[in-house]
């Protein structure tokens, strides 16, 4: 599932990964490491509302 | 012929043979939960089921209104008018008071009906447009009498009004004395409030004279205000009683419940006299016996609707729904039975408290928790006359500032309005507050929290040496802090140590709630970091090499231009609606599901952002100006050397300490490898947006507060990805017109980066910027801590480099 940044817009989306964070293509949002924040605004977890 | 009203289908005397002519008072979503619900949900079928349902129990016209927070009147009413008009027969009464609503659905409506109503609150301006209204789609009007000064009270009052109400409508618009419903206003007998005794009898005796010297003219009445805040069993009696006194006295209208009118018959003759006594306040203890009278009676009926519930109960849901219709009937009502001062601690409080609760489990959003706080804090207001004086004693007081060189005030005001409608004292000192004058006003309001606030990196920084300061001199106030910049390590490891009192880190306003709570319980202790406590990333663009093989882009000139005629419809279609609507305002989707988010966004967020879009473009709110310009410079170390027609200036990037180690200036090539061009730009909205936004909060209005500042905010950064993009293009690095999705996550080559942000976090860079820009001359000008004013200003450095993303130092 894709999950929205409140603060910036960014979609975290599980076929794509996150280069910025070094995160491969494939990891759903949940297991995201916990260090893991948005890659353009640096916003937590808790700032991120599911998309679908 | 006698005045009538009709609808498609007949034509109903505005004076029956048996006066009084029912109006059905139901189809309005503040006097009817299951219409209020069946409106929200668009359930339309369900809407015209409450009209039938009025028609079926008597109901001779229908009041019709669609007036609610967060919907689109015209458009509800719109809809609802057609699809009444061709089911119903009773003639409409449009329930509005906006000439906007009523000049698209009057021309729409195939019979003579009724526009409730005019009065002279603003003077006469909006008298004059629905009279015009009035006349040229032939409808009657409810004329309900109001003024400047307010509600016409006394018959004396109510008499004046009406005759300047007269002169207006008949003399100079043209509309036929028959053509006016008189509603000279009715308040409650049952709130105990001494000087509204004589409530009835001011009504009933300004109906007699009105009718005496204003001939020709009608009356109607919303009859049921008489018992506002008594048993609903009592209030069926009371008001059946009195709605016989109005007809007596030449009332030919009521806007009533038909279901609930007692014929006069079927009310016993003890019944009688005990309203009679109450309605004539024939002895002092009227309201006491009236109360014992119906204290045993049964409440029959199911009633779907709040009116059968305690006073109390009405305002804790008042609150809960952020609901300010009807607060002073309600609040008068209580008055009766507790002292104000015990109104605000034993229900309003408890019921922000619950607020807060909800918020705190994602069951409320923020916006909704502004606009209960709305409520509380204008029952306090109305309470206030009543109280000796407002008790602060042993209330906890809070003293709250924005730290030096800091002009940001929205985070430092939420907190505000959270604590003060929680019932606690705030002192809100203001912006740019020197250490000095902190510890000066916390020792002599003796406050018993200091709560400091600062949007900027280097405000973090300021209240690390704020704290030494407060330690040096001995203050002994806890100290809670707040602010983008701060995070728990920062306040932890490197505020709490300066300081002996605690030091708490509070992520938003319900964190200080909390804070100030723990405090009262004796609880309160510093913010904790532990070692083994997660650190988070510092994401960046994973480059090991950059490029050096790019030529520098052609520019259109070389200097610096203003522009100041940009189309405000251009900068709204650059907006990131998904920062502004989830975060700015609030509207996070949380616990919902898809759908409900969807309906949600439909009904509130939509229609309150074309409100205010309407608003800021129609009354002309925003002027959006521009300057930019192209840079000859070449790329020295960690600093940009640029020429310009003021000399040479010298920007000086950080680097990041950690791999990749990027910088601003390694995108731009330096001396040995030819020099570059860089751009800036400077972008503002005027300072119109400011001024409202300040008197919004001045207001009390804390949730349009929130929401016009938001969407300055990001009114801002559309302005400023607007002409982003128009450099890129003039550039040659862009085609054409991008997506505003793409855009959000930097689609585009190059990047902009704004000065006081993670990868240029010196405010101080703004100085040889503005000798460059000359951004006075669209009227930005820079505090002494090189902070722009207006707020709704930015800056940015244009990279047109490939591989340049967003990145922190």
């Amino acid at each position: 599932m894709r999950y929205i940044c409140t603060c910036c817009g960014y979609i975290y989306d599980p076929d794509n990964g996150d280069e910025m964070n070094k995160i491969p293509p494939g990891v759903e949002f949940d297991d995201l490491p916990e260090s893991w924040v948005c890659p353009l605004c640096y916003a937590e977890f808790d700032k991120f509302d599911p998309l679908d | 012929m006698r005045a009538s009203v009709a609808s498609l289908y007949q034509a109903v005397e505005l004076h029956q043979e048996i006066p009084p002519l029912l109006i059905g008072e139901r189809c309005n979503p503040n006097g009817s939960k299951a219409f209020k619900e069946a409106l929200l949900s668009e359930d339309w079928d369900a809407c015209l089921k409450v009209a039938l349902d009025q028609e079926g129990r008597g109901a001779q016209v229908l009041d019709l209104c669609v007036a609610y927070a967060g919907r689109d009147e015209v458009a509800d009413m719109m809809k609802l008018a057609q699809l009444f008009a061709g089911s119903c027969k009773a003639p409409l009464m449009f329930d509005s008071t906006s000439p906007a609503t009523l000049e698209q659905v009057l021309p729409l409506y195939p019979g003579r009906a009724i526009i409730n109503s005019i009065n002279l609150e603003d003077g006469g301006a909006n008298l004059e447009r629905i009279c015009r209204l009035a006349k040229k789609y032939g409808a009657a009007v409810v004329a309900l009498t109001i003024n400047r000064e307010g509600m016409a009270l006394t018959c004396e009052q109510k008499v004046a009004v009406a005759k300047d109400i007269y002169t207006l409508v008949v003399d100079q618009y043209g509309l036929r004395p028959e053509d006016i419903l008189f509603d000279l206003l009715t308040f409650t007998v049952g709130s105990g409030d001494e000087t509204m005794r004589d409530a009835a009898t001011e009504t009933l005796n300004a109906i007699k004279q009105v009718k005496e010297e204003l001939p020709g003219v009608g009356f109607t009445l919303g009859v049921s205000n008489i018992s506002f805040g008594l048993r609903p069993a009592a209030r069926k009696v009371l008001n059946s009683v009195f709605l016989r006194l109005a007809v007596e006295a030449g009332l030919n209208t009521a806007i009533v419940d038909a279901a609930k009118v007692l014929p006069y018959a079927a009310i016993s003759e003890a019944d009688r006299e005990i309203c009679l006594d109450l309605l004539f306040n024939r002895h002092p203890e009227a309201l006491m016996t009236f109360i014992d009278h119906y204290e045993q009676a049964v409440d029959q009926e199911d009633n779907e609707d709040s009116d059968s519930l305690p006073v109390e109960e009405l305002l804790r849901q008042k609150v809960l729904s952020g609901d300010k219709d009807g607060l002073n009937d309600l609040l008068s009502a209580l008055r009766g039975r507790w002292q104000p001062l015990d109104i605000i601690n034993n229900l309003l409080v408890p019921a922000m408290r619950e607020v807060g609760e909800l918020f705190g489990r994602g069951d409320l959003l923020l916006p909704f928790v502004l606009q209960s706080a709305e409520v509380m804090k204008q029952s306090v207001t109305l309470l206030e006359p009543y109280m000796e004086k407002l008790d602060d004693d042993g209330k906890t007081s809070i003293l709250l500032a924005t730290v030096a060189g800091d002009v940001h005030d929205i985070g430092k005001n939420l907190v505000d309005i959270i604590l003060t409608n929680n019932g606690y004292k705030v002192h809100n000192i203001g912006i740019k507050v020197p250490a000095e004058e902190i510890i000066a006003k916390a020792k002599e309001l003796q406050v018993d929290v200091v709560g400091l606030s600062g949007l900027l990196v280097k405000s973090a920084l300021l209240m690390k040496d704020n704290l030494s300061q407060f330690q040096t001199v001995g203050l002994t106030q806890p100290v809670l802090l707040g602010g983008a910049a701060l995070t728990t390590k920062f306040v932890a490891v490197d505020c709490a140590p300066n300081y002996q009192e605690p030091v708490v880190y509070c992520a938003d306003a319900f964190a200080g709630l909390k804070a100030i709570r723990e405090f009262e319980a004796g609880k309160l202790l510093s913010t904790q970091w532990e070692e083994s406590s997660v650190t988070k990333n510092r994401p960046s663009p994973q480059q090991e090499v950059l490029d050096r093989s790019f030529e520098p882009p052609v520019v259109p000139f070389v200097g610096h231009r203003l522009v100041t005629d940009i189309d405000v419809e251009k900068v709204f279609s650059y907006l990131n609606t998904a920062a502004l609507f989830r975060g700015r305002w609030g509207y996070r989707r949380g616990k919902m599901s898809k759908e409900d988010y969807a309906e949600l966004n439909t009904n509130t967020v939509l229609p309150l952002f074309r409100r205010l879009k309407d608003q800021l473009v129609n009354e002309g709110w925003l002027q959006p100006k521009v300057t930019y310009g192209y840079f000859d410079c070449v790329s020295e170390g960690d600093s940009l050397l640029i020429s310009s027609d003021s000399g040479e200036k010298t920007f000086s990037f950080p680097r990041q300490e950690n791999a990749p180690g990027l910088c601003i200036a390694d995108y731009f090539r330096n001396g040995a490898e030819g020099g570059d061009k860089v751009g800036f730009f400077v972008v503002t909205l005027g300072k119109q947006l400011a001024e409202r936004t300040k008197q919004l909060y001045e207001a009390d209005s804390y949730h349009d507060y929130l929401m016009l500042h938001g969407l300055g905010v990001e009114l801002t950064d559309a302005l400023a990805e607007y002409w982003h993009e128009k450099m890129r293009i003039e550039m040659g690095i862009q085609q054409e017109r991008g997506s505003m999705d793409a855009y959000v996550a930097q689609g585009y080559q190059g990047s902009r980066y704004g000065f006081g942000y993670p990868a240029c976090p010196d405010l101080g860079a703004h100085e040889p910027l503005f000798e460059m820009l000359h951004p006075e001359e669209i009227g930005v000008v820079l505090t002494e801590s090189f902070e722009m004013v207006p707020e709704m200003s930015t800056s940015a450095i244009i990279v047109h480099h490939p591989q340049a993303k967003y990145f922190a130092v």
